[in-house]
């Protein structure tokens, strides 16, 4: 009896920690398909790209479909393979009179300026009847709506939601060889000076380095939290939120202790020289030669780093390790997220007011029951069914038994981002589990998936971020541009420099010529304009 | 026959403007069938996007269209001269691309008359091929390359601690920046630059030197005083239209070679727009434009006094 009961309430638990984020989605039945004859343009910049087994859209069983499940021809325009996404987007733009009807991209900071210039659509009187359960589901996350409007409340946009509510936000973060740590008698480190004491036990005995890609894994985020600091060199991470308050990471204390720790590592030999010109593939190389024993990168990373180790007959050693916390267990932040996306679909003004409905019906598709289940696994049956014992579906064959990268993507529009929700279960298929166990260290903080402590891991994983949904007015943008590229050129700069020992993170002098520099890149004016715009957006 | 072209000469001297291209026309037809194809080209690709260049006297948004963006004058190169970066840029700029025609340019000319000198024509065209070869290869994977043989235990580390110094990474350390990158760009170009110096010394005439072997000239002198003046006039031609580039530093390659540690010595005007347009989320279109003009500016000033010099010391110039 005793036993039952501690099963039952143990399922209960399960239920509770999967249901965390539950959906609840209305139903698109009856209205889907819409069985129209018109063609609608669409145009995506990074999330729908075609898998690489296909020549172009025609081909590609997701697109294709996306049509036959709405009911209404969707003339896809995707940026040429291998392009850059956002100069693509940039082009078209270029020409407002010939835009795609929907646009996915990044629109949200800038949105205001799109309305006042008549480039994208107000859904506001429009989205209630037309987009009836993507509605429902902003109403369900007071989060949600905040973000897919704008200051006046005008909705403008259809989002990208992480059911999660941003476990793969966390997407990267420290991993460690196990074999190495259980040779040298090591635990797995907890705090920051345990985290050096792995470093330095593997350079004596192994040779071994600290390593990472500086710029694809390690300028967003590093370890600065376990300092009580937020953000790291890049220039997209440079504002932190504090209590209502902006920030700029760079200038506080607690940041130049991060600086000074990793430069004093630097100075040892104990940090890998080349991390601010390698690239994943080279970090690759130089793990699989034993070059490295601790490092920073991300759970598809190490998955391919843990793929070729096999190959080479050395096991599987890699593992994910939680962030280390500063000595007192502190730890303000780590590499997270909220959950929601910064691309966007929008409707433009090259789309009359039918047109506009139409698209409207489109895009609410993916937000409806139905449409939640084709845009993450595609048609059921098809490349999709149900599993029997964990009542959520799995891969058929036809995705299960295909060798190339990411075969999902055939079938499937949530992989990367988009205007939709990406299922929580479609990344414990897609990853390995090594993987998943990797982003559990890191975004439940090491407290394992059943805790019951989310606040703390919502705090400490997006809480400090700048939130993605703030828009600038026109002026506001126009200033901030003048401004911003300068600035971020100057802080990533003087930073590495200080990271690398170029400069003397210790040397009072030459970190307060640093701080006072800023002033010439207009720092204040940046934080106050930025200032207005969070206190507008809290107040929405 | 002489008599004849006189008059119609003196017959043509008389029509009007208007007849005159006529005339000429239809005597002429196939070659004007010929040219049309680069007048074409011109007008499409260098004068119609002209009046792009209005957008560096407006504040352009993309949204609104060359027409509706307000004009607001010399604003933009105000902001960029006025630019914490303007003197550090305008300094790499110069540096680097002076550092380039300084080791660069005399580079493919030396193989040049070295490989003149070569009598084995096997040796010769072994030569000629490696060293044309890396022009070939496409710049992204030659950078690739130079990242690969700069790193801690890369190519250069070995040779360096050969020779007694220490293993690091080269390119993440401002002093060496440009040198690598004008030892590169020499690695890159001197094979293929120093085709159209080959072609020249073919044209240079044989009997000069049957004449100074006569006079008993050795071979250094030979290259002195036949070789060298009969390849002055491609020389000077191609100084001048390189001086006209003086600001066109290779801003692909600095991109791919650059890091924020190195941004101090590398960092030049095409980089910095390609941060502030291409690079950047909103790009900032006119600011952009402002810089481009203003480098052509410099460009095209550069080209005309080097013109002028050369025109009064050499008397070969370009127009």
């Amino acid at each position: 009896m005793k036993k039952a009961l501690a099963l039952i309430l143990s399922l209960c638990l399960v239920l509770a920690a999967t249901s965390a984020f539950a959906l609840e989605l209305k139903s698109g039945e009856g209205v889907y398909p819409l069985g129209s004859d018109k063609t609608i343009t669409w145009y995506s910049q990074d999330s729908h790209n075609i898998h690489s087994d296909f020549a172009d859209w025609h081909d590609s069983p997701f697109h294709v479909n996306l049509s036959k499940q709405i009911g209404v021809n969707i003339e896809w325009i995707l940026p040429t393979t291998g392009a850059d996404g956002a100069t693509f987007t940039n082009t078209l733009l270029a020409d407002p009179s010939n835009l795609p009807n929907i646009m996915e991209a990044y629109f949200m900071n800038n949105a205001q300026q799109y309305l006042d210039d008549e480039v994208i659509w107000d859904l506001t009187p429009y989205i209630q009847e037309y987009a009836p359960a993507y509605y429902a589901f902003l109403q369900t996350n007071p989060a949600y709506d905040k973000a897919m409007k704008t200051d006046a409340g005008q909705y403008y946009a259809f989002g990208f939601f992480r059911e999660d509510g941003g476990w793969n936000d966390s997407y990267q973060g420290p991993v460690v060889r196990k074999d190495w740590l259980e040779e040298c008698g090591l635990e797995i480190p907890k705090t920051i000076s345990e985290f050096e004491n792995v470093i330095r036990v593997f350079h004596e005995k192994y040779g071994a380095v600290f390593t990472t890609s500086f710029n694809v894994r390690f300028s967003q985020m590093g370890m600065s939290g376990a300092f009580g600091a937020y953000g790291n060199v890049n220039s997209g991470y440079l504002f932190y939120v504090d209590d209502g308050k902006v920030g700029l990471a760079q200038t506080t204390e607690e940041y130049r202790a991060w600086l000074k720790w990793f430069s004093d590592l630097y100075k040892a030999g104990l940090v890998d020289t080349d991390l601010l010109t390698v690239d994943d593939t080279t970090v690759k190389t130089k793990v699989e030669t034993g070059l490295s024993g601790i490092a920073i990168t991300s759970m598809g990373q190490m998955n391919n780093w843990n793929n070729e180790m096999e190959a080479n007959g050395d096991g599987r050693p890699w593992i994910g390790i939680p962030y280390p916390t500063g000595d007192d267990g502190t730890l303000y932040s780590i590499f997270g997220g909220t959950g929601i996306g910064s691309i966007t679909g929008v409707i433009t003004k090259s789309a009359d007011e039918e047109t506009m409905k139409l698209c409207l019906r489109a895009l609410d598709y993916a937000y409806t029951k139905e449409g939640f289940m084709f845009w993450n696994y595609g048609i059921e049956g098809e490349s999709w069914e149900m599993d029997e014992t964990t009542g959520l579906p799995k891969w058929t064959p036809l995705v299960a038994d295909d060798k190339s990268n990411d075969p999902m993507i055939k079938y499937n529009g949530t992989t990367w981002s988009g205007s939709c929700i990406q299922a929580t279960n479609l990344l414990y298929l897609k990853n390995s589990q090594a993987s998943i166990d990797a982003d559990d260290a890191w975004f439940y903080l090491g407290m394992g998936r059943d805790t019951t402590d989310m606040d703390r891991v919502l705090e400490v994983t997006s809480s400090h971020k700048w939130p993605n949904g703030v828009t600038f007015t026109t002026e506001e943008s126009d200033e901030l541009d003048l401004y911003t590229a300068n600035l971020a050129t100057y802080v990533t700069e003087q930073c590495t420099s200080f990271l690398v020992g170029n400069k003397d993170v210790s040397d009072d002098t030459e970190w307060n010529n640093y701080l006072n520099g800023l002033n010439q890149y207009h720092l204040d004016r940046v934080l106050e304009i930025r200032q207005n715009c969070l206190d507008r957006y809290l107040a929405r | 026959m002489a008599k004849s072209n006189a008059v119609i000469n003196a017959h043509y001297k008389r029509l009007s403007p208007g007849k005159k291209i006529a005339r000429d026309f239809s005597h002429n037809k196939y070659k004007y069938l010929m040219i049309l194809p680069v007048l074409v080209y011109l007008i499409l690709f260098c004068y119609k996007p002209m009046y792009g260049i209005q957008i560096a006297f407006k504040n352009f948004k993309v949204t609104r269209g060359m027409a509706k963006s307000p004009w607001v004058g010399l604003y933009w190169f105000e902001h960029f001269f006025n630019d914490p970066y303007f003197w550090r840029l305008l300094r790499n700029t110069f540096t680097i691309s002076g550092l380039t025609i300084l080791f660069g340019f005399p580079a493919p000319i030396v193989l040049a008359l070295m490989l003149n000198e070569v009598r084995n024509s096997k040796f010769k065209r072994t030569v000629q091929t490696i060293t044309y070869m890396p022009y070939f290869i496409s710049l992204v994977v030659l950078c690739s390359l130079i990242k690969i043989y700069c790193q801690q235990y890369g190519l250069v580390s070995d040779i360096v601690s050969f020779f007694g110094g220490v293993k690091q990474n080269w390119l993440q350390d401002p002093r060496y920046f440009r040198i690598i990158y004008v030892i590169s760009d020499i690695w890159q170009g001197i094979g293929w630059n120093s085709i159209i110096y080959l072609a020249a010394l073919s044209g240079i005439d044989q009997e000069q030197y049957e004449a100074a072997r006569i006079d008993g000239a050795n071979r250094f002198q030979q290259m002195l005083h036949i070789t060298l003046p009969g390849l002055l006039p491609t020389i000077t031609i191609l100084f001048i239209l390189r001086m006209g580039s003086i600001l066109n530093v290779g801003y692909e390659k600095i991109l791919l070679l650059y890091q924020p540690t190195t941004y101090e010595v590398a960092d030049v005007f095409s980089t910095y727009t390609y941060r502030i347009s291409l690079g950047a989320t909103t790009p900032q279109y006119s600011l952009s434009t402002a810089v481009s003009l203003f480098n052509t500016v410099v460009n095209v000033v550069f080209l005309l006094i080097t013109n002028f010099l050369s025109g009064r010391t050499t008397e070969s110039s370009l127009f």
